[in-house]
């Protein structure tokens, strides 16, 4: 499996190189995959399912502490979720197959992408090779349009626009995704997170170039329009403007606790790459010991903890944009990660 | 050291005059002051040609260098400035504006300062800071009005004038850094040092350094697609400023592309550089002939006049070769005087007028006898009709074109020509022959001031379009061969 | 030439300066507020003098020190101090009619950083520049340069129109120093004055198209024509 896949990015231009191609990233001599690597894949989906609400917890939380409010505790979305399971579905009477079945298809996508992308470890786990960066980037994005058909199936107004809004949004912030992972295709000349993980650990002077510099900014603005932040849109709220909200207004019970679970999972995993992969690419397990997981589990609540503080910083600092000034943010990064890609060529 | 004096001379008289002019409290003072410094500026440009003996001097540790054809343009640009001084006596007389009249004639000296020294300088660094500063200058004299009208083609001016003279800049640092390679990183940056580096730099370097100077400077001689400031500062500007900008600063502003030219020329870039010299000609002198035809105002008129003709000059000296050169250089002067003669006749017309429409100027000939028949031999002469200057000068810049790579533009140029010369006429005819109802005064009393630059300018004229002598045609071959546009 | 040994920290401070210079002119064409062109252009010739500085140390050019000490002046504190006392003798304080968004207007920045980075890849090939530095500082000239010609296109303000032309002069004066370090010092020092004359004469002139002609704005001004 793994020598496969060792051939596979040779057949492209941009194969991984050497000194830090796949082959070195498998840690030695654990081929073919111990169940030990079984058990940290299934801790990495796990730490993503169980520490996600916590993220949300933490960002709302400093939020209303900066404002000077009390804040509702970390450990509120757990308590919201719980309450949720344990209230009754209501269904549209409009509503087809499609209401049911979103939830669950975007619930399972938060829970693949985990597989691929460097949570707990610095190494590949067992299934890992299944997708490169694109790869999780196109399930991430598969989950977003179950919501957005689930919000068109009900056909009730709000519902209708959160889904215009939300794919309206996704058009603007498409082009600027693609074009950071070709940056850090073009940085790292592999679509692996876990190479790039091991180049900017390894080299200095590739984590302060401009080119991986830039990428992080370009990254930084999408992750804020990904996560529903302040300048594009508020997801605290309920008003007109709304887009996430708007989408999932029918939804109740256990399938709206779902939605909400894959949504902040979605965020998780977003964080998780932005850390692990981009701006702190250390304090991951290297040895694959229990120890060295829980260790990499707090560290991540850590790490976490200070891009949230930036987060809630743009989003008290920052308003909220007028719907026709979207592409303005967007636009900004689009340009940042073509100056990335300037810098990667030039370096 | 009879030239070096002659040139110190040259530039000091009109620095003094600026100073005196801002010194002198009263305006008849700033008047005679701006006269004197003009004459001789005049006196000291006059033998210069005949001094230098076609060899390079230089004088302050190299700053300032003086060959066969700076010498000439510096010729062309003092007599511009010491008719243009004459007439502004008479024609600033009539603005009523003494209060301002010291200011303007500090500037007006020092534009002439400006225009005379660009040519002179030997570095290419310092020669783009003389252009930059013959901006500065002239943008407050075309400002002077204080109208809105003048205000707006000042404020055009310097702008476009600057963005695309910075052009020229990123050109000039092309150059220098592609004379490091060859003399290292340090080194005097003159004409000379990089003609001699030239067969050694990369051409493609050269190529995009030559075309963003071309663009640039191209911008401040007033090339077609770059030329959109020069109708308006040149109409919007006091008459003796517009034959300044016009006969002067034009001239100024193409002896850089030239001297590039001869540089890469000398690197031997095959026919880019002339071809794209060609092309701008070609579309000024297109352009200038759509706006001759369909034009309303008389000073517009002739701004689009010189545009035409810079694009002639542009044609002799993309043309090449010792006709195409001596063509443009001679042609160069009897742009100089003929221009000024226009605008003078305009200025006149339009304070006695009192209007820029040409539709609401009739029967100059009637009201201004000696005056029009002036303006209007100026009027035939500048078409390019014999038996002035300007003939045997597009003549000569013809016969030059006619080799194959360029025939074709050749008769381009002839027909466009011809259609500027019957656009120009019929304006003409209008302001002369149509019939006028209200019978004015005949006869207005102008100022000698006024009339005597046009005696001086046109009888020149017509002497080089008689006779061409052989000594300036010599003169202005042999500066083919020194910059290299001798064909291969 | 200075690159051609080079430490790999001192190009990457260099091209670490150079692309800051061309990201904070975007930050100028980005935005709609003219105090926030004043401040992108005064820290953009802060970091032109520290790279003046840095080429002065790295390449042993003392004079480049003068060069940097006299940008930080005029560039960075005089001229800005200029433009501040025209936007608030105007009473303009931003842009009102746009030809385009300032979003799209990145866009199209990106696009010509692109064009720039390709016409400098040529030149590089033609010259065989293995070094980096240069070419950066090529695509960082170029592009700015190009930058500065979009913000005089697009903005019609006479302050914003000022600054578009101190990019363009900015540009020019980053490639040359990277470039060519060691043009002579008294060209350098010229155009330094010669760019504080040019702000001065726009500063007057900015003056008298308010009082005779009533407006800043180049969209108003359109008496001329044919």
């Amino acid at each position: 499996m793994y020598e496969r896949s060792k051939a596979a990015p040779q057949d492209n231009p941009i194969a991984p190189v050497d000194d830090v191609g796949w082959s070195a990233l498998v840690k030695g001599g654990s081929f073919p995959m111990s169940e030990r690597d079984i058990l940290l894949q299934i801790a990495q989906v796990l730490t993503t399912m169980l520490l996600a609400p916590l993220i949300q917890g933490i960002i709302v939380q400093f939020e209303e502490r900066i404002q000077r409010a009390q804040g509702p505790g970390l450990f509120q979305p757990y308590r919201d979720l719980w309450k949720l399971f344990h209230k009754q579905i209501v269904v549209p009477q409009t509503a087809s197959w499609l209401f049911f079945a979103a939830p669950v298809v975007a619930f399972t996508c938060m829970l693949v992408v985990p597989i691929l992308i460097p949570v707990l470890t610095n190494f590949p786990l067992p299934l890992s090779d299944m997708g490169d960066i694109l790869g999780g980037g196109l399930i991430l994005t598969l989950g977003s349009f179950m919501i957005v058909l689930a919000g068109l199936d009900t056909s009730s107004a709000y519902g209708g626009i959160g889904s215009s809004r939300a794919v309206m949004v996704a058009i603007l912030a498409e082009p600027t995704l693609i074009l950071v992972f070709v940056g850090i295709t073009l940085l790292a000349k592999a679509m692996l997170p876990f190479v790039v993980n091991h180049l900017l650990v390894s080299s200095w002077a590739v984590y302060w170039s401009p080119a991986h510099l830039f990428l992080v900014a370009a990254f930084f603005i999408l992750l804020l329009v990904e996560t529903d932040r302040m300048p594009i849109h508020s997801s605290t709220h309920i008003e007109v403007y709304m887009i996430d909200e708007g989408r999932i207004l029918e939804y109740s019970g256990p399938l709206l606790a779902l939605i909400k679970w894959a949504s902040a999972m979605k965020q998780f995993i977003l964080y998780t790459i932005f850390c692990n992969v981009l701006i702190l690419p250390w304090g991951l397990s290297v040895e694959g010991t229990a120890i060295g997981a829980a260790g990499a589990a707090v560290a991540l609540i850590i790490k976490f903890a200070l891009v949230a503080c930036v987060v809630v910083f743009v989003e008290t600092a920052q308003s909220r944009l007028r719907f026709f000034r979207y592409q303005e943010p967007l636009a900004a990064s689009f340009l940042l990660a073509i100056l990335s890609i300037v810098g990667t060529q030039l370096s | 050291m009879m030239v070096g004096a002659l040139i110190l001379t040259l530039a000091a008289a009109p620095a003094l005059a600026v100073i005196g002019c801002m010194a002198a409290r009263r305006p008849r003072a700033a008047e005679a002051l701006n006269l004197i410094a003009s004459a001789v500026s005049f006196a000291c440009a006059m033998p210069l040609p005949f001094l230098i003996n076609g060899q390079q001097l230089q004088f302050w540790n190299d700053y300032i260098m003086i060959d066969r054809m700076s010498a000439w343009v510096v010729l062309c640009t003092s007599i511009v400035y010491f008719l243009a001084s004459i007439y502004a006596v008479g024609y600033m007389r009539l603005l009523n504006e003494d209060k301002r009249l010291c200011t303007f004639y500090a500037l007006f000296a020092g534009f002439g300062l400006t225009t005379l020294i660009g040519p002179l300088m030997n570095s290419v660094g310092i020669y783009w800071i003389a252009i930059e500063l013959t901006t500065l200058v002239s943008t407050f004299l075309i400002a002077f009005e204080r109208v809105a009208e003048s205000m707006e083609a000042a404020w055009k001016y310097i702008m476009v004038v600057s963005a695309g003279i910075s052009l020229a800049l990123l050109g000039t640092i092309l150059f220098y850094w592609g004379g490091s390679f060859v003399l290292g990183p340090s080194y005097k940056m003159t004409w000379a040092t990089l003609t001699d580096a030239a067969p050694q730099m990369n051409p493609a370097l050269l190529k995009l350094a030559f075309l963003l100077v071309l663009v640039g400077y191209g911008t401040k001689v007033g090339l077609a697609p770059m030329h959109s400031w020069l109708p308006d500062a040149h109409s919007e500007s006091p008459a003796p400023v517009s034959a300044m900008l016009s006969g002067a600063l034009l001239n100024t502003a193409m002896i850089g592309i030239v001297r590039f030219l001869g540089v890469t020329k000398a690197a031997n870039l095959g026919w880019l550089p002339q071809c794209t010299l060609v092309a701008f000609g070609i579309v000024s002198l297109f352009l200038g002939a759509l706006f001759i035809v369909r034009q309303q105002g008389i000073k517009r008129l002739m701004a689009y006049s010189s545009i035409e003709h810079m694009g002639v000059v542009a044609l002799g000296f993309g043309f090449g070769g010792a006709l195409g050169v001596a063509g443009a250089l001679y042609h160069m002067l009897n742009h100089s005087l003929n221009k000024s003669l226009m605008f003078f006749g305009a200025g006149i017309m339009m304070r006695a007028y009192g209007t820029k429409e040409i539709a609401l100027i009739h029967g100059v000939g009637c009201r201004f006898p000696t005056e029009g028949a002036l303006w209007l031999a100026g009027a035939i002469a500048i078409t390019g009709a014999p038996p002035f200057g300007l003939f045997l000068s597009e003549f000569t810049i013809m016969r030059a074109g006619l080799k194959p790579p360029f025939s074709w533009a050749v008769y381009v140029m002839a027909i466009l020509l011809i259609v500027i010369f019957i656009g120009f006429m019929n304006h003409f005819r209008a302001m002369y022959y149509q019939s006028t109802q209200s019978e004015e005064s005949k006869g207005d009393r102008l100022s000698g001031w006024c009339v005597a630059p046009m005696w001086l300018s046109l009888i020149p004229l017509l002497v080089l379009g008689l006779w061409w002598p052989t000594h300036v045609w010599d003169y202005l071959a042999s500066i083919a061969q020194s910059l290299n546009l001798e064909p291969q | 030439m200075l690159v051609q040994h080079l430490s790999p920290i001192a190009s990457s401070l260099f091209s670490l300066l150079a692309i800051a210079c061309l990201l904070l002119s975007f930050v100028m064409l980005g935005s709609r507020w003219l105090n926030n062109y004043l401040y992108a252009f005064a820290a953009e010739s802060w970091i032109i003098a520290v790279l003046s500085a840095a080429v002065g140390f790295y390449g042993n050019y003392p004079e480049l020190y003068l060069i940097a000490i006299l940008t930080l002046l005029f560039r960075g504190l005089l001229l800005p101090y200029l433009v501040w006392r025209i936007i608030r003798r105007l009473d303009v304080d931003r842009e009102i009619h746009l030809f385009l968004q300032p979003s799209t207007s990145l866009i199209v920045g990106a696009l010509f950083v692109m064009l720039a980075l390709s016409v400098s890849f040529r030149i590089a090939a033609e010259l065989h520049l293995q070094l980096t530095v240069a070419t950066l500082a090529l695509t960082v000239m170029l592009s700015m340069k190009l930058i500065g010609f979009l913000i005089l296109a697009l903005r019609h303000e006479a302050v914003s129109q000022i600054l578009g032309l101190l990019v363009l002069e900015n540009g020019i004066f980053l490639g040359s120093q990277i470039l060519v370090p060691g043009m002579p010092l008294l060209i350098e020092m010229v155009i330094l004055f010669d760019l504080l004359i040019i702000v001065a004469c726009f500063g007057v002139l900015v003056g008298y198209l308010m009082t005779h002609a009533g407006t800043t704005s180049s969209l108003d001004l359109k008496r001329l024509v044919g």
